[in-house]
């Protein structure tokens, strides 16, 4: 009945403006030939060609692509085990805390998180670095992942692998043979937000990181805080650049496996 | 089915059951979903357990294939106790309401699949497979997944999947209840001879009393858990043990009122609804002055204008509405007291010569033969 | 398939203990680090800063006994008390918390019901374009507004230029900063919930509204609103309980007038070195959290299954 009207059109237009403009002159003035940030001098693309002679951004960007592949490969597996046990192990004891600690690390504000990990890894007396990060970014991410794969299995049905058992699978066979190739596109998304969730954090990295195991987010943190300038700009947008790819690819294999389906 | 089995095993102490559940209990939490439940089906047997939602048929079923633990009793399949036996090593197939096929697997890949959970060899797995798609029709469809069939056709593939492993009892847990109404008559038919060519015990779930009367050679009556009554399809129809299944099965009339004894004609029943004696040819033993029921199928009450030259068993009301059905119609008869019943009459003839319509004053009138008498 | 081979007891003890190991991989690691880790952090915030490595006091002290003494001590928290600065900072964080969570509910809702009510093959692109920045850095989109609001920035050359303004606008290192960029910033978590909710939302309910005489206003107030109650709420959730914490957004946009409590952790962390006083900061905070929380939990597990 309430047709897509002038106020949609308008909403649309002025809160995608808000939500990419920014975006879109921080990339525009990677490209400026000019220092300052508010001047366009001309297209350039000598900023990017600096970032190579970084070797600061280079080693952090080296840690963090480690930190944020190793914490989400182990962040899927377990995201995903949390996942399966809370849509099909029924009630067991305790289940009401585990859920808890699953929902809560999604909206529980970083820096508690962040403080909470660095005492703990300081009152056992591990040392800070690569390690830490990448215990404290494998606690958060796989909550997601858990609430993704949860999703998942609760809108497909449970007699699926029940017809399974009852053809004479066991239950380990069931899982490789039916349950994992039916949510294989949640656990690829999973991952997928794993990785970049791992690559953006800034203030979990920055609680649990020691000397040597700097995250491009706090190289990035340090530069801002010493003012705007085009490194910056092309360093976002590498970063930008990789994630639009990333998420475009990973959405366009998932239409095309529905139309596939959807397909007679 | 009735019909094709040509002896009654369960009539014959002879005959050892196949399937025999032994005193099933199943509790979930505090609520009973299974009492007590003791029931021998025989081989070769279609059984249907029938009832309302929620009455305990489907957990039923889910013991039978593993999925559900007794929390007491047990069961027995060719003598030999499989109650703590995991689903996936059981001699006993489900197929699924939901059909539950594997999405990700081409149709065929469904239909080996419990094969290859047996270590075949291939050959003899193509070989089954064929032979299952060639009985459910479906050998054109081989390579589909199941997002591309119809309704009809999932039904079928689940069908040949569930019977492919050759199983000692089929469980079919409403089979037919996503087709529409020919396609499941249709359906209903097929499912009987597929079930008498292959010799499986099959054991289906149902709320659907026509189709359990139309493909069982047993049916079981089930409320809150328990059995009311097991019989055959006729014998539930036309001899219900108590108000429930009479009421549950079909439609039904039912008279209340006080037992006045027997006479020539049959047991005596003075009517609450007529104030005057009606009579069923069925005997009861119980003490006269006892509160007893009539139950009377529409079909069996005559209706006419003229008054019926009978002795008994007449009844006046005037017709409140009319239900036309094609091959018969419906009338609800008021009563002089306010009480509606229900009467069916064929259309024979096209022409209104014995035209009812509303307002009609008319007769009721039945046989003391066709009512069957319930003591509760 | 021979069922007297299978010895039924030793089956259901490995299914019974198998079940309990799956179920204890993603249990234990949370416990131990998700878990854990606060009830250190409770322990920390009841002990004393001393200068030492870790700088604080011990909780259990081993004399001469065979029972360790407990030297447990509310100095932290008292001083919270006795200091207004921490006092302002959580009303100053609930305030900007609550107001930019009801800047990004209007905002998010007309995007979100714009979104929903778009032409079908427009939706999913729509929906890409809301989700690309919910996965794009947190810290790179917060860095993208400096360049447009500073003083000399993007947004006071574009409004000196047209000649709206004559004066540069002061934007930067206010409150208003901190607005802006916690709207940006959390818009997408407010928006995904709000479409998934409207997007199910059956159209005929408006129309038996409208087909009853209720006009379109109206509909939108007595049947959109209340039936996307759920989508608002964990939305509403999604935005509040971060925010108040938010330390990168107060420290990037906003002024050192600008009071957040998770800017004043990181400070007594970082740069006084304070662990019992941050602990006691984190602690409070929590307290304040821990119902929105639970009804966050609560909401989703009931949107799941």
């Amino acid at each position: 009945m309430k047709k897509f009207g002038n106020f949609n059109i308008a909403a649309l237009v002025i809160g995608f403006s808000f939500l990419y403009i920014p975006i879109i002159l921080l990339i525009l003035f990677s490209f400026n030939e000019s220092r300052l940030v508010t001047v366009w001098g001309g297209f350039s693309t000598k900023w990017y060609g600096e970032l190579m002679h970084n070797q600061g951004i280079k080693d952090a960007a080296w840690v963090t692509i480690k930190v944020a592949f190793i914490s989400s490969t182990v962040a899927t597996l377990l995201g995903t085990i949390a996942g399966i046990v809370m849509t099909r192990f029924g009630n067991f004891r305790g289940r009401t805390l585990f859920s808890g600690m699953i929902y809560a690390p999604m909206v529980m504000p970083e820096v508690i998180i962040g403080l909470s990990t660095l005492l703990m890894f300081v009152s056992l007396a591990i040392d800070r670095g690569v390690l830490t990060v990448t215990l404290a970014h494998i606690t958060f991410s796989m909550c997601y992942v858990a609430v993704i794969i949860q999703s998942r299995m609760s809108s497909y049905d449970d007699s699926i692998t029940e017809a399974a058992l009852d053809l004479g699978c066991t239950p380990f066979r069931t899982f490789m043979l039916i349950t994992f190739p039916i949510i294989l596109p949640a656990i690829v998304s999973g991952w997928l937000l794993a990785f970049t969730l791992s690559l953006d954090d800034l203030v979990i990295a920055s609680f649990t990181s020691g000397p040597g195991s700097t995250t491009l987010p706090i190289k990035i943190y340090s530069m801002v805080r010493l003012g705007v300038t085009p490194e910056i700009n092309a360093v976002s947008t590498i970063l930008v650049g990789l994630v639009t790819v990333g998420v475009v690819t990973a959405s366009l294999i998932g239409k095309r496996q529905k139309q596939q389906l959807a397909q007679s | 089915m009735t019909e094709t089995t040509t002896t009654e095993p369960w009539l014959d102490s002879n005959q050892k059951p196949y399937i025999q559940i032994v005193n099933a209990t199943k509790k979930f939490g505090n609520f009973t979903a299974i009492d007590n439940l003791s029931l021998d089906i025989y081989k070769n047997e279609f059984f249907s357990l029938l009832g309302p939602s929620g009455c305990g048929k489907t957990t039923l079923l889910r013991m039978l294939a593993g999925f559900e633990r007794f929390t007491e009793g047990r069961v027995l399949v060719d003598g030999e106790d499989i109650s703590e036996i995991p689903p996936h090593l059981r001699p006993i197939n489900m197929m699924f309401q939901s059909y539950a096929l594997f999405p990700h697997l081409t149709v065929e890949k469904n239909i080996a699949f419990g094969l290859q959970q047996d270590k075949l060899p291939d050959n003899i797995i193509n070989q089954r497979v064929e032979e299952m798609l060639e009985l459910v029709e479906l050998t054109d469809f081989a390579k589909r997944k199941p997002r591309q069939l119809s309704g009809g056709q999932s039904q079928r593939v689940a069908l040949a999947r569930s019977l492919a492993k050759q199983p000692k009892l089929l469980l079919l847990d409403e089979p037919l209840g996503a087709l529409d109404k020919r396609l499941r008559e249709q359906t209903q038919f097929e499912l009987m001879d597929i079930q008498e060519k292959l010799e499986v015990t099959f054991v289906i779930v149902t709320h659907d009393q026509e189709e359990a009367m139309t493909v069982s050679s047993r049916i079981g009556v089930m409320d809150s858990g328990k059995l009311i009554q097991v019989a055959t399809p006729t014998q539930i129809y036309e001899a219900p043990i108590n108000r429930e299944v009479a009421d549950f099965i079909g439609d039904v009339n039912i008279f209340k009122g006080i037992y006045k004894g027997q006479d020539e004609k049959g047991t005596q029943l003075l009517s609450e609804d007529s104030k005057s004696i009606i009579y069923a040819t069925q005997k009861v033993d119980v003490p006269v002055g006892n509160r007893i029921w009539f139950a009377l199928r529409p079909e069996k009450l005559e209706i006419s204008k003229k008054l019926p030259e009978v002795d008994c068993n007449i009844l006046k009301g005037k017709i409140e509405d009319i239900g036309y059905g094609g091959s018969f119609s419906t009338y609800h008869v008021k009563l002089e007291n306010g009480r509606q019943l229900t009467a069916i009459r064929a259309n024979r003839e096209r022409t209104a010569e014995h035209h009812l319509t509303w307002g009609d004053e008319v007769y009721l009138h039945w046989v003391p033969h066709s009512a069957v008498v319930l003591l509760s | 398939m021979n069922i007297k081979e299978i010895q039924v007891p030793s089956f259901l003890r490995r299914a019974f203990n198998g079940r309990n190991a799956i179920i204890s991989i993603p249990y234990l690691w949370l416990l131990f680090l998700f878990l854990f880790p606060f009830i250190i952090v409770l322990k920390i915030s009841l002990a004393q800063p001393v200068i030492a490595m870790p700088p604080y006091t011990d909780l259990l002290k081993w004399g001469e006994s065979w029972w360790p003494t407990i030297q447990a001590s509310l100095d932290s928290y008292l001083f919270l008390f006795s200091d207004s600065l921490y006092i302002h900072a959580y009303l100053s964080s609930l305030k900007i918390a609550i107001i930019s969570t009801i800047l990004t509910l209007i905002i998010g809702y007309s995007i979100a019901y714009s979104v929903a009510r778009a032409p079908t093959r427009w939706r999913g692109i729509l929906l890409m374009l809301v989700i690309l920045p919910f996965w794009t850095s947190f810290l790179i989109r917060v860095y993208a507004w400096i360049g447009i609001l500073k003083t000399e920035g993007l947004l006071n050359l574009a409004l000196t230029t047209i000649g709206i303004i004559d004066k540069p606008l002061i934007i930067m290192n206010t409150d208003l900063a901190v607005y802006i960029g916690i709207v940006y910033s959390y818009l997408p978590f407010m928006i995904l919930p709000l479409y998934a909710n409207l997007e199910k939302m059956d159209m005929s309910l408006l129309e038996a509204a409208a087909d009853l005489g209720c006009r379109p206003l109206k509909t939108f107030w007595t049947v959109t609103i209340p039936l996307s109650l759920p989508g608002i709420l964990a939305g509403c959730f999604l935005v509040f309980i971060p925010v108040m914490g938010e330390f990168v957004i107060p420290d990037l946009l906003g002024g050192s007038q600008t009071l957040m409590i998770g800017k004043v952790l990181w400070g007594e962390f970082f740069y006084n070195r304070d662990w019992p006083v941050a602990s006691a900061v984190a602690i409070i905070l929590l307290a304040i959290l821990v119902v929105p929380i639970m009804f966050y939990q609560k909401s989703q597990e009931k949107a799941i299954s």
